[in-house]
C-alpha cells in the first residue's frame, strides 16, 4: 500500500488554499470606501451617478455615513488622534473645507492621486477640497407678478416690494457677502455689508427657517422677490413653482460644495479613486440634470434643456468665489450678528 | 444608570469651560466666558426669558384644558372610555415634526386659517403656543387621568351626602388629594415645553427665539460646543431651579 505523505510545499498550497476565502474577503473589505454625506437627493444622486456606476464595477464597496454637515465635521476633529478614523471621504461646503485644512485634519491632493483634477475650473480649485459641485447666488422673483425683475441687489430697498422680499435665514453670511459686493465690489467689507442688510431688514424682510421654505412662499403671493442659488430656483421651476432667476450685475458669489480625504481614512486609495469618480463628466452632469448643480470640471459642458436652463447669459455674469481665509475666521461673528441683529432685529 | 447619566453630563459640563477657536474648535481651558457671554448679553437672557414665558403659557393652558378632560375621563364609565383614550393616546403615534407640518399648513399664508379668518399666525409666537399644547396636552391630560383614578369616588359621595355641590366636593375634596399628581402633571408638560425645538423653529421661524433652537444653532452654525454646552446647562439649571421653586410653593402636606 501506497504511503501517503506531505510536502511542505504541498501543506503551504493547502494552507493558502484553505485560507483563500479569508484573503479574498480581507481584500474585498480592503476596498471599501465610507462617504460621510447629507442624505435625500444629494445621496441618493452619489449612489446613482457615482457608487453604482463607476465604483461598483472597479471593486469597490461604496458605505455613506449619512448625516448632517455640523456633525460629520465634530467626527473628524474628534477622531484627529485616532490613527484609523471612521470616514474615507466626508463631503463639507467650501468654507468648512478650508476650516479643517488649515487644522490639518485632511491631505493635501494632486493630479498623481486624482487624475481628473487636471479638469478643476481654476477659480474653484482648493489644496485639500475637491469641488463637487457649485451654484451661483442668483436675484430670485415670481415671473407671473413681477414684470421688471430686479437687475441688482440694491433692487430689492424699492418700496413696491416692502415686505415683499424673502431670504433664508441660515444662508446669512451668504447675503452678507452679496451685500458686501454689492457695496464694495469685494466680498468681506462687512461694514457696509451690515448696514446695507439693516436697510433691508427694516423694509420688511421675510425670513424663512429652511432653503425649501421659499418656493412655497412664492406660490402663496407672500413675496415676490428674494435671492437664492441658481440651482435651487432650477429645481423648483421644474417642480412647478413660479420662480426664475437672474444674476445681480454686481456679480454673483459662488457656493461650492466639496469632499476631503481625512489624514485618518481607513481606506486612502479607495477614497482617490473615488474622489476621481465624482469629477467625470458622466457623474457631474447627473448633478446638473437633477439638482440643478453646475459641474465643477472643464470638460462636462452642459446640453439641451438642461443647458438652457443653467447655461450663463451672454455676456457672462462675474461670479465671485468666496474669500476662505477670511470668511472662516469671520463666520462665527457674522452669525452671531445675523441672529441678533437680523433674526432679532 | 447613574454612568449613562452623569457621564455624558460631566463631559458636557467639562466641554462647556473651554474655549472655542474657529479653526481648532475648541482648546482645552477651564473658562467661564460661556457662561458670562450668555449672561453679560441682553439677547440671550431675552431668548431665555421668551422660553420660561412660553413654557409657563403652555403649562397653565394645558391644565386648564387638562383638567376637566382628565377628570370626565376618569369619572366616565362609559362603554367608549377606552376609545375614548386611545383618541387621547392617538396623536403621539404621529412624530412631533409631523404635527407640526401639519400646522404649518393651517397657519401659512394662504393656509386653512388664513382663507377663513384673515388671521396669518405663522411664524408668531401664538402658533409656537398652539403647537406645543397639541403635543403637550395629551401627556398632561393622560398623567391627569391616572392621578384622578387613583382618588376614591366614594369620597366625592360622602361629601355630597353632606351637601356639598358637585364643584365644592371637587375643590374641597378631589383637588388637594390630586395636588401631587397635578403638579408632577404640571412639571412634565413644563420641561417638554422648556426643551422643545421642532415646534419653536419650524412654527415660530427665524424671527422667535427659544433655547433648544439657540443650542442647536450655536452647535450647528459653527460647531461652537463651549457654548452649545454651556447653554445646554442654562437651560437644565433653569428648569431644575424653577421647578424646584414651583414644587416649593405647594403646601408641604401637598406635596408629591
Amino acid at each position: 500500500m501506497r504511503e501517503f505523505t506531505l510536502s511542505r510545499r504541498g501543506v503551504l498550497g493547502g494552507a493558502a488554499l484553505l485560507a483563500a476565502p479569508a484573503i479574498l474577503r480581507q481584500a474585498r473589505a480592503a476596498e471599501q470606501c465610507v462617504v460621510g454625506t447629507w442624505g435625500g437627493d444629494y445621496a441618493r444622486l452619489l449612489r446613482e451617478n457615482i457608487d453604482d456606476p463607476i465604483l461598483k464595477p472597479g471593486g469597490i464597496n461604496v458605505v455613506q455615513d449619512v448625516g448632517d454637515e455640523a456633525p460629520r465635521v465634530s467626527k473628524l476633529y474628534a477622531q484627529k488622534k485616532l490613527p484609523r478614523g471612521t470616514m474615507d471621504i466626508a463631503c463639507m461646503n467650501a468654507t468648512t473645507g478650508y476650516r479643517v485644512t488649515e487644522a490639518g485634519l485632511v491631505e493635501t491632493l494632486d493630479e498623481k492621486q486624482v487624475p481628473n483634477l487636471k479638469h478643476v475650473q481654476t477659480n474653484l480649485r482648493m489644496p485639500a477640497v475637491v469641488p463637487h459641485i457649485y451654484s451661483a447666488q442668483v436675484l430670485v422673483y415670481n415671473p407671473d407678478t413681477v414684470k421688471q425683475p430686479p437687475q441688482t441687489m440694491s433692487d430689492l430697498l424699492d418700496p413696491k416690494w416692502k415686505g415683499k422680499v424673502g431670504v433664508v435665514s441660515p444662508a446669512g453670511q451668504w447675503i452678507l457677502q452679496a451685500a458686501s459686493l454689492l457695496e464694495s465690489g469685494t466680498t468681506t467689507d462687512f461694514d457696509k455689508a451690515k448696514a446695507f442688510v439693516l436697510k433691508l431688514n427694516a423694509n420688511g424682510l421675510r425670513l424663512y427657517p429652511e432653503t425649501d421654505n421659499l418656493a412655497p412662499a412664492f406660490k402663496s403671493g407672500e413675496i415676490e422677490v428674494g435671492m437664492i442659488w441658481l440651482a435651487r430656483s432650477f429645481m423648483w421651476r421644474n417642480g412647478g413653482f413660479p420662480v426664475a432667476g437672474t444674476f445681480p450685475r454686481e456679480g454673483s458669489m459662488l457656493y461650492v460644495s466639496g469632499m476631503v480625504v481625512p489624514k485618518n481614512a481607513p481606506d486612502k486609495e479607495a477614497a482617490y479613486k473615488y474622489m476621481n469618480a465624482l469629477l467625470e463628466p458622466s457623474a457631474q452632469r447627473g448633478f446638473a440634470a437633477h439638482m440643478g448643480y453646475l459641474p465643477t470640471v472643464d470638460n462636462a459642458p452642459l446640453s439641451g434643456a438642461v443647458g438652457e436652463q443653467l447655461g450663463f447669459p451672454d455676456p457672462k455674469p462675474k461670479l465671485v468665489t468666496p474669500d476662505y481665509p477670511v470668511l472662516a475666521k469671520v463666520q462665527p461673528e457674522l452669525d452671531e450678528w445675523w441672529l441678533k441683529n437680523i433674526q432679532h432685529g | 444608570m447613574m454612568l449613562t447619566l452623569v457621564a455624558p453630563l460631566a463631559l458636557l459640563l467639562r466641554d462647556s469651560l473651554n474655549r472655542f477657536d474657529p479653526t481648532e474648535l475648541m482648546l482645552e481651558a477651564v473658562t467661564p466666558e460661556n457662561y458670562l457671554r450668555f449672561f453679560a448679553d441682553v439677547f440671550y437672557w431675552n431668548v431665555l426669558v421668551t422660553t420660561i414665558r412660553v413654557s409657563v403659557i403652555v403649562t397653565a393652558i394645558c391644565l386648564l384644558f387638562g383638567l376637566p378632560m382628565a377628570w370626565r375621563l376618569a369619572r366616565t364609565a362609559s362603554h367608549w372610555k377606552s376609545a375614548l383614550v386611545v383618541l387621547m393616546v392617538l396623536p403621539l403615534f404621529v412624530g412631533s415634526t409631523t404635527r407640526t407640518a401639519g400646522w404649518m399648513i393651517l397657519f401659512a399664508h394662504g393656509g386653512m386659517l388664513d382663507m377663513l379668518t384673515g388671521l396669518n399666525l405663522m411664524y408668531a409666537e401664538p402658533a409656537v403656543i398652539a403647537g406645543i399644547i397639541a403635543i403637550n396636552l395629551p401627556y398632561t391630560v393622560l398623567t391627569l387621568q391616572s392621578v384622578f383614578e387613583g382618588i376614591d369616588p366614594r369620597l366625592e359621595e360622602a361629601a355630597a351626602s353632606m351637601g356639598a355641590a358637585p364643584s365644592r366636593a371637587f375643590w374641597r375634596v378631589v383637588f388637594p388629594l390630586a395636588l401631587p399628581g397635578i403638579s408632577i402633571a404640571a412639571v412634565l408638560c413644563f420641561i417638554l415645553c422648556m426643551n422643545a425645538f421642532a415646534t419653536p423653529v419650524l412654527l415660530g421661524g427665524p424671527r422667535f427665539q427659544m433655547m433648544a433652537p439657540l443650542l442647536f444653532w450655536a452647535f450647528n452654525s459653527d460647531n461652537n460646543w463651549p457654548f452649545a454646552a454651556a447653554i445646554a446647562f442654562i437651560l437644565m439649571a433653569t428648569t431644575l431651579l424653577l421647578t424646584g421653586i414651583a414644587n416649593h410653593m405647594i403646601p408641604r402636606r401637598y406635596r408629591a
